[in-house]
This record gives structure tokens, sequence and C-alpha cells, in this order.
């Protein structure tokens, strides 16, 4: 899936501007960003929900606008069950079985036994876990290529979110399948994905590998007879200070920076595992209200 | 594309409720009208038989009133302006727009295939009552009476103005953002000649200016009338073809416009923010007249310069109320979104 130069304005405001970016298969992509930052419309726009102002998206070099059946490769989990609420399961899949041709009815079935889904007259009525691992089963048995969730954990308890994170892994190893997935849960992501897409004010400001990513930055515990000096200060991002204690993220391989710290003379210097929500506090400004 | 397995299903899941409703109003108002017709004109017939002056005939008004008019057309077109607005009103208030326009289907195909469904269902079920109606005056002793109404007045007209309605309030639906603006809109406009014309008429009466002879209704107010059409007033040769093109036009322009939708203005009142003024002046202005005329009526006949200034006063009232009102109804967001899984 190639991303190629969306911008999308509402109500004369840019809500996305030049996002660029491909999608290879047997990846999973996390798409992070503050409240606001435009990651529901990227979504409802590579599912084309949404028509982009500017740019479009393009599968095996097909544009999806112009040609919307190229869209069998994709399918869009939004984070509600409201459009399908008020099917039966075999509606459902007779629906699906219509829309797209490769879907598997047997293994939909074989993971509905697995998760023990039973069948039922209303979708609407299973318990909100059960919801979402149906709507996650059934796209995967769509044969979709290209799988986009918004947000698909948000509200599970930890055993339904932990056998949702199971299978979606379990999937994209299996079947060369791609995954973006709109998420707040930094914690969640990290273990998941393999790249992130970090979007700020509507743009791209990085995307990286996680691993290429966690290697950019240092995260750092130092400790100061009194306080940290101003200057070094003003250089580093500081994530947490607990009276003399400091928690803070240097570019990895900044000497420089490095050397200034050391002259400083902290009384304690040890490096952290660095986490994807350092980075993003780092990245896109301060943990509040992520 | 128009008739695609899943978008049919689809389709049918969300507006199943009216299409049924649909069914029994046309039962009630053929078949059961039909019987009970004969069984009233029986009835009437007998009395008359002991008078001798008198001989009981059954009228084409009467044939009509099964098939074309009365009150059951009213209804009918009502359950079409709500069944349209299921199928595309009820899904902007709600998710399932986004789920239907992630769908691998064009949006020409979507409209389509909405469009499909409706016309089959009231076209189907028009059929399907028609025909028992007629056959239960074809048995009676009143058969004769179907001489005097033609095929045009009780079977294509209706069938024709009914599609065309539905037709129309699925245009309406392709440019409005949620179900109510949908629904007000196609009423608004499914009477908007009539109204300016009664509402022009009014102003010149109550001013005793003329621009134009006050007489009876001129006929091609009526055939630009969409409700007309439903309520089977169109039951002639011209008002047939006219049924027909307009339908036409209705789907042409409602696919173009459907296609053209913004999704992120569902829920609001209008998906083509360029047509706000438009509605705001059109529906102050409309709303303003309607002030003028209803203020006016109050004031005695004989005094010309009261009513005058009456009409302004109901004028200016109702126009600062319409002003308040469609602001708040050009910026209203009305999303029934389902919480998360």
């Amino acid at each position: 899936m190639r991303v190629q130069h969306i911008s999308k304005h509402i109500h004369h405001k840019p809500i996305l501007a030049d996002i660029d970016f491909s999608v290879e298969p047997g990846s999973i992509i996390g798409i992070v960003g503050r409240n606001g930052s435009g990651k529901t419309t990227l979504l409802r726009s590579l599912a084309g929900i949404l028509t982009p102002t500017r740019g479009s998206v393009y599968i095996d070099g097909i544009d999806i606008f112009k040609h919307p059946e190229i869209k069998k490769q994709i399918i869009f989990v939004p984070d509600s069950t409201e459009a399908l609420k008020n099917y039966s399961t075999k509606e459902l899949i007779y629906l699906y079985k219509n829309i797209y041709p490769e879907f598997d009815t047997s293994y939909l079935f074989s993971l509905m036994k697995r998760f023990k889904l039973s069948q039922i007259s209303k979708i609407g009525n299973y318990s909100k876990g059960q919801k979402a691992l149906f709507t996650l089963i059934t796209a995967f048995a769509t044969g979709a290529s290209y799988i986009l969730l918004d947000e698909p954990t948000d509200g599970l308890d930890v055993i339904v979110k932990k056998q949702v994170l199971q299978l979606l892994v379990e999937e994209v190893s299996d079947r060369r399948l791609a995954v973006l997935i709109s998420s707040h849960r930094l914690d969640e992501l990290e273990f998941m994905v393999n790249e992130v897409i970090f979007i700020k004010q509507g743009k791209v400001d990085s995307h990286y590998e996680l691993d290429t990513m966690k290697n950019q930055y240092k995260k750092i515990q130092l400790a100061f007879a009194e306080k940290m000096p101003e200057a070094l200060e003003n250089e580093i991002e500081i994530l947490d200070k607990t009276g003399k204690v400091y928690t803070v993220l240097i570019p990895r391989g900044n000497s420089l920076l490095e050397e200034k710290i050391s002259d400083s003379r902290p009384l304690f210097y040890e490096e952290l595992p660095m986490s994807l929500e350092d980075y993003f506090v780092a990245k896109l400004g301060g943990p509040d209200d992520v | 594309m128009m008739f695609n397995k899943a978008l049919w299903f689809q389709n049918y899941k969300q507006s199943k409720f009216l299409i049924w409703i649909l069914l029994a109003l046309f039962v009630v108002q053929m078949p059961l009208q039909a019987i009970l017709s004969v069984e009233s004109w029986q009835e009437r017939s007998e009395r008359t038989a002991y008078s001798e002056e008198y001989v009981y005939e059954v009228q084409a008004w009467d044939i009509m009133q099964i098939f074309s008019q009365g009150m059951f057309t009213v209804f009918l077109a009502a359950a079409i302006v709500i069944f349209a607005s299921l199928l595309i009103g009820l899904e902007r208030n709600t998710r399932r727009s986004d789920f239907t326009f992630s769908l691998p289907y064009s949006r020409s195909s979507l409209f389509l295939a909405k469009w499909a469904l409706g016309s089959t269902a009231v076209g189907v079920f028009f059929i399907m009552n028609f025909l028992p109606a007629y056959f239960i005056i074809y048995q009676s002793e009143f058969r004769e009476a179907l001489s005097l109404v033609s095929s045009i007045e009780i079977f294509w007209a209706p069938l024709l103005g009914y599609i065309f309605f539905f037709s129309f309030s699925l245009l309406v639906g392709s440019i409005t953002g949620e179900m109510v603006s949908q629904i007000v809109l196609t009423f608004i406009f499914g009477f908007l000649p009539i109204i300016i014309f009664t509402l022009i008429q009014e102003f010149m009466q109550v001013h005793d200016f003329f621009l134009f002879h006050i007489g009876s209704q001129p006929r091609w107010i009526e055939y630009a009338t969409p409700f007309f059409y439903a309520a089977g007033s169109m039951g002639s040769l011209p008002g047939v073809i006219a049924a027909v093109v307009f339908t036409a036009v209705c789907l042409w322009g409602g696919t173009v416009l459907y296609t053209k939708n913004n999704l992120e203005y569902n829920g609001e009142f209008l998906m083509f923010k360029k047509l706000n003024p438009v509605f705001v002046v059109l529906l102050t202005v409309m709303i303003s007249f309607f002030g003028g005329m209803i203020v006016s009526s109050l004031a005695p006949w004989g005094a010309d310069a009261l009513r005058i200034l009456s009409y302004w006063i109901g004028f200016t009232t109702f126009m600062l109320f319409a002003l308040l009102i469609i602001r708040r109804l050009i910026k209203m967001n009305i999303i029934f979104s389902g919480r998360a899984v």
C-alpha cells in the first residue's frame, strides 16, 4: 500500500498535511499521535471513507478512489460495532461472503471455536470483549491483505486484550498481512508493532522501525548533589524529576552532550531501557492527554 | 452493481422495518379498501333501490380513491420519505456510513443499489396489491365502474409517481447530512413550488399589488411539485412522462451528488457547505413570508392598512426566529456513535 502525499482539510482547517508512506506485507504499523492529531482521519482516508483533499492511496499501483473494487484488499475495523450490531453471525457471514470473494468460513468457525464464540442472533448481544474478538476474526477471514484497526483494544479487559494482541501477531506472521493500528496504548503497541508512524498536527513527524527508533535515543537516570546545571537542562529532554533525581532522554551518539553530562559530575548515572512511551514524550511533547 | 447481492442485503437490513410497513399500507390502500368500498357501494345501491328518484352509480372518483388518491397516498408518501431517510440519512447519523463507504464498491453503485431496492419494493408491492384490488372490483357487480378510469390514472401515474417521489427523496438525501434534515427538506422541496406560489399570491393580495392574475392554481405548478406525483394528481399522459423524466433526473443528480459527498460532514445539516447560504436565505425568506401570511390573516378583512402593517410585523418576527433557528440548524452535528467495542 502506498499512501501518497495525502492532505485533508475539514471546515477549511488542515487535518492531514502531506502524509506519505508505504506499507509492506508482513508488517504491523502503529499510528501514534496525541488526541486530535488526525489518526482516525488518516485511517478513514486509507479505507476510502474520506476523500483526501489532495493525494491518494494506491494498492499494487491502483488508486483506491478511482478503482474502489481494489478495496477488497482492505478492511477497516472501527472502534465501534455499531454498523453490524443488528446482524446475526449467520447474516454477517452471508454479507461478507458476498463482498469478499475469498472469505474463509471454515477459518472463521475455527477461530470462533478457539475463542469460545457461539453463533448468535444479534452481534450486539455479544459482550464488549466478544464483539472485539469477533470483528477482528471476521476481518481476518475476509482474506484482505491490509487490516486497518482503530483503537482495537479500547475498553477491553486484560484477558481479552491479550487474546486480541496474540491473534494479531499470529495472523500477521502466518499470512503475510499488513496491519495498521491507531492506538493510544503505547505499552501494547510496543510488543506488537515493528514500525511506528508518529503523527503530529496532521503531519508525519517521524516514521521508524521500532528497533531503529529505540537506538536513536538513550534513556538515563541522573542524580546531582544540587540541581541539574541549567546549561544542561536546556539541552536534554527531562522525562521525570523526583527531588535531585532526573530521568532524561538524550540522542544516542552525541558525545559532546555526554561529555557535558560527565563534566557536571552527577552522583549517579545509569542507562535505562527505552520504551515507546519515552520516545512519544520526547517527539510529541508531554505525557499529558495522550 | 445496481443489483449487487451484498448491497441489497445490507440495505434491506437497515430498512426492513419500513419495507414491511410500506407493504401493509399498500394492502390497506388497495385490496382492503377495494373490499370495503364494494361492500359500501352495495349497501348504498340497496338503499337507493327503494327510491324512485335516485339511482346509485359508482363514480370515477370512487375508483381513484382506491388506486391513486385519498389519504392513503399521503401515508404512503410519508412512508416513502422515511424509507429513503433510513437508507441514506440514518446511515449518516450513525457509524454505518463508515462501514458502507469502506466496502469495495463505487459510490455510484452504493447509491444505485439503494434506489434499486426502494424502487423494486415500491413497484412490486404496488403491482402485488393492484392486481387483487382490480380483480375484487372486476368480479363485483360494479365492474362497469372500472371503465370510468384509464390505466394511466389508476396504474401508471401512481406507480411511476411513487417511484419518482422515492427517487426525489434519495436526491435530497444526497445533499443532506442526516436523517431529520433529509425528511424536513424532502417535505419542503416536495411542496416548494406550491408553497412559493401561495406565499407570493398572499403577499400580492395583502398589498393589493398584482404581478399576475390570481386565479386557480396553474397546472404547471402541479407538474413542478413532486408531492403531487405521490398523491395521485398526475393521472394524465404528460404527468406520467414528467414522472419518468424527473425520476431519471433525480437518479442522475443523486448519483453525481452522492459520489461527491464529503463524509466528514455526516451528521451536519447539509453535506455541501457551499449550499448553506442558499438554504439560509431560502428558508428565512419562506418562513418570513409565511409569518406575514399568518399574522395578516388575523387582521379584519376590511382594514387594509392594518392588514399590511400586521403582515410586516409577522414577516419581521418570523424572520428573526428563522435566522436564529436556521443558524443553529446549519451548525448542528448529530452523530449517534456507538461506543467502543
